[in-house]
């Protein structure tokens, strides 16, 4: 018996002690609430999104009585109407749309090529440059950014004083709708390559050997090889820059003088201008659903498989 | 452009003309301080199957994308059929490849991976669809089209990756050690198959390695490497019975390296020892040695013994046993007899 004891020594025991009062605490079999508390955190807050949501919807069913400043206490669709039948509602709408898509096409077909030197370059030094050239903008600041390209762009700006160094009068190159999107593509630009630039590094460069081997130019190498198989990335950075430039406010406000608003500065006139809740509350909702319905139509026409979500890619 | 033809009469007429396929001429790759392959000289007939081997970093892959046209040599040229190639891009080049790791397109179908080097050669379509058929049927995977890349097993993924690089007739076939990844049966099966392939559309092949029973199982002729230099370029059987030097002895066959004699080091195969227990088993052997058994290693088929042989300054010396079931083992710590024909020894200039 005596051996028996001397071959459990203490500290084992004591190992059994702590791991029998650890079951006691915290059974087996609560194993399983752990993945649920983890997302408990993330849910919350998509809990509060959605009550947001609620109130803001609840808000856009009714009116602003201007004589006393108050909401009305029934409910009615006249808002709705108002935003459909307003011409200035649909030329911000329309505004907004085409241009969160022409500075998606624009993002997408610059930022492509960064990532992908980026990502193949062979020369360490290049890799480093590229990097910190993407990540420089980010410490910067979109406000701050603007107000850069105002310095530059501006009436006395650095462009025009040069202009004028050649005998050309000054352009006005602010305040319209090319500089805006002009500003929100160079905003963009980080946040697209930054989703590429990992879609891109998945693919081997075997691949693009290989292809070659095969009889592929590198014109055909890029459009049968590199591009389907970039897809997921680019679907990804794409959907990322169109909801970010759908929904922006700082570079109409800046590069756009308050000539080219958005939607998000329509809706911002509405709650802190005309303080029209009502107003402000339908028109986000229009936006929320408007982006919801973009994002749809992206998964349907490429699948929600692009985002190599799930297992069928692997 | 090869013209489209489905009987295999194009192939054949390519396998009788006589000549040199591949010349590689006093070729040298240097990367940032690594010289990967040093004036590497040689001449590859058409319709050959020739294996580079060699160890690991011995420059085998180097050269290989030389010829494929993905590296440019810091110096010397690459002539493919005559002609000078180090300025075509490989898109140019006749060469099909299959690569260490495949390389296959995991975005297509085995049939749409079989087509894309016909549709990026622009074949006439109406042809694609029945050549790529005849080429999936070549490597027994008719029927397997359909299937996306990774639903193929191993050995399958591997079959399309040939019958890619082969579907559209290529001038020359290079396989970049395509079977490293696969297990031992698998692998033995497939070396068989490349051959099978190969003679039967001819097409010279060159074949990367650094299994040693592979490039003597398959090839014409082998090139063994090391660290860039091409060591040996000569037939399996004349690598193996005359290796030029050392180092192609140690590393084609197991061989014992017996005292130097005046310079020259001298070598002996292991299956050329005889062992026995006394001298008296050792009739017809000429010179006659003994040791101690340190191991006798059981494989079935033979048995490995490794000995001790004080005279030779305690050199350890492996043996086979190649008919182990005829007499008894002998255990390791018996003292044994061991005995060879001096016409068997291997003599190497240093
Ligand atoms: N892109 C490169 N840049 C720098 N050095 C390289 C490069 N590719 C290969 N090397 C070097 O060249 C030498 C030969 O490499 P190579 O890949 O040709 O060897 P290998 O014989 O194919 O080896 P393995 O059997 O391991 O595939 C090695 O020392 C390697 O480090
Ligand atoms: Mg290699």
């Amino acid at each position: 018996m005596r051996a028996a004891k001397s071959a459990y020594p203490l500290t084992w025991r004591i190992m059994d002690a702590l791991e029998a009062f650890a079951a006691f605490v915290w059974p087996a079999r609560f194993g399983r609430a752990i993945p649920w508390l983890m997302l408990a955190p993330a849910l919350l807050l998509v809990g509060l999104l959605v009550l947001g949501l609620w109130l803001i919807g609840d808000a856009s069913l009714r009116t602003l009585d201007t004589s006393t400043f108050l909401m009305s206490e029934t409910y009615t669709l006249a808002n709705y109407r108002r935003a459909f039948t307003e011409s200035l509602f649909a030329v911000v709408a329309w505004r907004s749309l085409a241009g969160s898509l022409m500075v998606t096409a624009a993002t997408l077909i610059l930022a492509f090529p960064y990532a992908y030197v980026m990502v193949r370059t062979s020369s360490p030094v290049i890799r480093k440059l590229l990097l910190i050239a993407l990540f420089l903008p980010f410490f910067i600041g979109q406000v701050v950014r603007a107000y850069g390209w105002l310095i530059i762009l501006g009436n006395q700006g650095m462009v025009n004083e040069a202009l004028s160094l050649v005998g050309i009068a000054p352009i006005r190159l602010l305040y319209n709708y090319w500089a805006v999107l002009f500003g929100l593509v160079q905003y963009m630009l980080p946040f697209a390559v930054l989703m590429l630039a990992p879609a891109l590094t998945a693919i081997p460069e075997e691949l693009e050997a290989a292809a070659g081997s095969l009889g592929a130019d590198w014109l055909r190498t890029f459009r049968h090889v590199v591009l389907p198989l970039a897809r997921p990335g680019l679907v990804g950075a794409g959907l990322v820059v169109l909801t970010l430039s759908l929904t922006d406010f700082a570079m109409p406000a800046i590069l756009g003088g308050g000539s080219q608003d958005f939607i998000a500065n329509a809706i911002y006139d509405q709650f802190f201008r005309t303080s029209d809740q009502g107003l402000g509350s339908t028109l986000a909702l229009l936006l929320v659903a408007t982006g919801s319905l973009l994002v749809g139509l992206v998964f349907t026409l490429f699948g929600a498989g692009t985002l190599a979500m799930g297992r069928a890619r692997q | 452009m090869m013209p489209v033809v489905l009987n295999g009469s194009s192939i054949k007429a390519k396998s009788e003309e006589a000549g040199v396929a591949v010349s590689v001429k006093a070729v040298n790759m240097v990367y940032d301080g690594v010289h990967a392959v040093r004036s590497a000289s040689f001449d590859l007939e058409a319709g050959k199957f020739l294996t580079i081997l060699g160890p690991s970093g011995s420059g085998k892959t180097t050269l290989l994308r030389l010829i494929a046209g993905f590296q440019r040599p810091t110096s010397g040229e690459i002539f493919i059929n005559g002609a000078a190639v180090s300025a075509v891009p490989p898109h140019r080049r006749s060469i099909g490849m299959v690569f260490q790791k495949l390389a296959l397109f995991p975005h297509m179908t085995a049939a749409e991976n079989v087509a894309f080097p016909l549709k990026m050669r622009r074949s006439d379509a109406r042809d694609i669809p029945a050549r790529v058929e005849r080429y999936l049927d070549m490597v027994r995977l008719g029927g397997y089209g359909a299937r996306r890349v990774h639903e193929l097993s191993g050995g399958q993924q591997q079959r399309v990756a040939i019958a890619r690089a082969l579907v559209f007739e290529p001038d020359l076939l290079l396989l970049d050690e395509p079977l490293a990844a696969l297990d031992r049966k698998l692998r033995e099966e497939m070396q068989l198959e490349f051959r099978r392939i190969q003679r039967e559309l001819g097409v010279t092949t060159i074949n990367v390695t650094h299994d040693q029973r592979e490039a003597l199982v398959v090839s014409d002729e082998i090139i063994v490497m090391d660290g860039g230099e091409i060591q040996q370029k000569a037939r399996p059987a004349e690598t193996y019975r005359s290796p030029s030097n050392a180092f192609v002895a140690n590393f084609i066959g197991v061989t014992n390296f017996l005292d130097a004699q005046g310079g020259e080091r001298r070598a002996i195969r292991a299956e050329k020892i005889r062992i026995a227990a006394t001298r008296d088993g050792l009739a017809g052997t000429d010179m006659i040695v003994e040791g101690l058994v340190v191991d006798a290693i059981f494989e079935g088929e033979r048995v490995v013994y490794e000995v001790r042989v004080a005279s030779l300054g305690d050199a350890l010396l492996r043996v086979f046993d190649h008919d182990p079931s005829a007499h008894s083992q002998l255990e390791a710590g018996s003292a044994v007899c061991l005995g060879w024909a001096a016409s068997d020894v291997l003599e190497f200039k240093p």
